[in-house]
């Protein structure tokens, strides 16, 4: 046993590894940077501008971009940057707030499915195939004719459609950890199924769960807009990046600066959503289950 | 100790294991052998309640595990008291979220131990495996087959079981590392006096410790005889094949021994 003990090396982590931990610190970095900047901004912005976001000002009506109104104003005189501020909240935050939502509602349901047994199984799946049938934009509509156009309908239409996707998902992929050898062991082991599902099957599907949140936020920004474009979202006076769009359509072409602003506030945000979304899948994606 | 009488366990209509029998006495080793498909890991899963086997008689350490003694279907709740399983591919048994030492932790849960109960424990399992300390707090990934492997042997071990099943535990290994293992997992049996009931297609790993040997073939048993006169005089011509085999590839010594075991290969 001599050279057989010598040759036990110490393990290092693969320079494969290295590279990609290396990676996944710089792109923590540059979102931090990035956070930090945007959210340096929009304080700035909060706190510096002299207007209210609903104040009507008769005077200056339709006014083009000014050293005054950065981005113009509409047809009411209300300043479209300050707008544009207080908008976001209503995009960036509903749809925080809904994917927030869909995704622990569609976790629950999926790790269910996935974890206790084949008639749990059948049931939550079809129940989710069902609420897949019914495309979000006219379920919202539906909806919103039923309950009257409001905010609050919206939302709750949005998380109806929303949860089906993290739902199948969390299923698919807890039923393939289900047959691994770690949770084999755990079962042999004697683990409750609570623990089961707390430690062996959530933190390995945690990693594409977050991809599947990132992209669902940007769509549901989207959504959000769009509806609110249609009339059936968030209801003025209140700034929405959509009900903006909706306000600026009839004088597009007079004060294109009504529909210019809004729409690239829409761009930028749910571009660089996707971009990040899109960097994280490459960074952990793609071997969410094998660490 | 574990003894098994007529054991049978079809799947989908297909016969899986035919009419298996075994009688292993406390602190021996029953190796497993045969080829790939013959039905050796299914026989550890329905020993280990992870298939429905049919059977006349099933018993094993009246002390603290299962003690069935009818005939009947055996799906039994998996997690047998007393017993543990280490698995062929170390990596795919250790969750890779979890340090080592939160997974051997894990395996004497039911036992609700403290803090420090716990990590004395596991200090205690990790140097009978040959672990430095250190390893507790390492992922899967960040360690070596072999000792990940050596973290599957404690997580068997800190269970304090009568029985543990391995399956194929070597054969993901480097030759070395194979050496290194077998001769950690001789020492662990000789010190807790634990059986053994190891399934391998490894002839050479299996002459170095088998008490009794279990050949399978198509589900069938073809040979059950202790391991010094299998190896001497085989049961059967398909045994003889088996083990020139495994003489030729060089994982047995060439002539067959009178006396002792075949060979010390792994000591």
């Amino acid at each position: 046993m001599t050279v057989a003990e010598k040759l036990v090396l110490p393990e290092e982590p693969s320079l494969e590894k290295k590279m990609r931990e290396r990676d996944f610190n710089r792109f923590l970095l540059n979102l931090g940077i990035g956070l930090l900047v945007l959210g340096t901004l929009v304080a700035a912005g909060f706190s510096f501008t002299p207007y209210a976001p609903n104040a009507a000002d008769f005077l200056n009506r339709l006014s083009p971009p000014s050293a005054e109104h950065w981005f113009g104003t509409d047809q009411l005189g209300r300043d479209v940057a300050t707008r544009i501020l207080y908008g976001g909240v209503w995009s960036i935050g509903l749809a925080f707030l809904i994917t927030s939502i869909g995704a622990v509602v569609g976790t629950i349901v999926g790790l269910a499915a996935g974890h206790f047994g084949r008639a749990a199984d059948t049931t939550l799946m079809r129940v989710t195939d069902s609420f897949f049938a019914f495309p979000e934009l006219i379920a919202a509509v539906t909806i919103a004719g039923v309950l009257g156009p409001s905010t609050t309908n919206m939302v709750m239409a949005l998380i109806l459609v929303g949860w089906m996707r993290f739902a199948r998902l969390v299923r698919g992929l807890s039923v393939d950890l289900a047959h691994r050898d770690f949770v084999t062991q755990a079962r042999l082991n004697g683990l409750p199924s609570w623990l089961i599902l707390s430690r062996h099957i959530l933190p390995n599907v945690g990693p594409s769960l977050l991809v599947l949140w990132t992209n669902s936020w940007s769509r549901t920004i989207l959504s959000i807009s769009g509806l609110s474009f249609l009339g059936f979202g968030v209801q003025p006076p209140n700034a929405e990046w959509g009900a903006m769009l909706l306000d600026g359509k009839a004088y597009m072409q007079t004060a294109p600066h009504l529909m210019i602003f809004p729409g690239l506030a829409i761009l930028v945000t749910v571009l660089s959503i996707n971009l990040t979304g899109d960097r994280l899948r490459d960074l952990i994606g793609g071997e969410a289950l094998s660490d | 100790m574990l003894s098994v009488d007529h054991l049978s366990l079809s799947i989908a209509g297909n016969l899986i294991l035919d009419d298996v029998s075994f009688s292993l006495p406390g602190g021996q080793t029953l190796c497993v052998a045969g080829e790939s498909g013959s039905g050796k890991s299914s026989l550890l899963k329905a020993l280990n309640g992870l298939m429905p086997a049919r059977f006349e008689q099933l018993v094993f350490n009246p002390k603290t595990g299962f003690a069935v003694t009818h005939a009947g279907h055996w799906q039994g709740r998996p997690g047998l008291k007393g017993s543990r399983w280490v698995m062929q591919d170390p990596i795919a048994a250790l969750n890779p979220k979890l340090t080592l030492g939160a997974s051997i932790a894990e395996s004497i849960f039911s036992k609700n131990l403290s803090e420090a109960n716990l990590e004395n424990a596991v200090s205690t399992v990790l140097s009978d495996v040959d672990l430095p300390s250190e390893m507790t707090t390492r992922k899967p990934s960040e360690v070596s087959l072999g000792q990940a492997q050596r973290a599957c042997l404690a997580r068997a071990l800190i269970a304090s079981p009568d029985l543990v099943f391995f399956d194929e535990p070597l054969s993901a290994l480097d030759a070395i590392v194979q050496k290194q293992i077998a001769k950690t997992m001789k020492q662990i049996q000789e010190r807790y006096g634990i059986t053994f009931v190891i399934v391998t297609h490894d002839l050479g790993f299996a002459a170095a410790f088998a008490d009794q040997m279990l050949v399978l073939r198509d589900g069938k048993v073809e040979a059950y005889q202790v391991a010094n006169s299998f190896f001497a005089e085989p049961a059967s011509r398909y045994c003889r094949d088996l083990i020139e085999a495994a003489r030729d590839l060089g994982s047995l010594p060439q002539a067959p021994l009178s006396s002792g075991r075949p060979a010390e290969v792994y000591s």
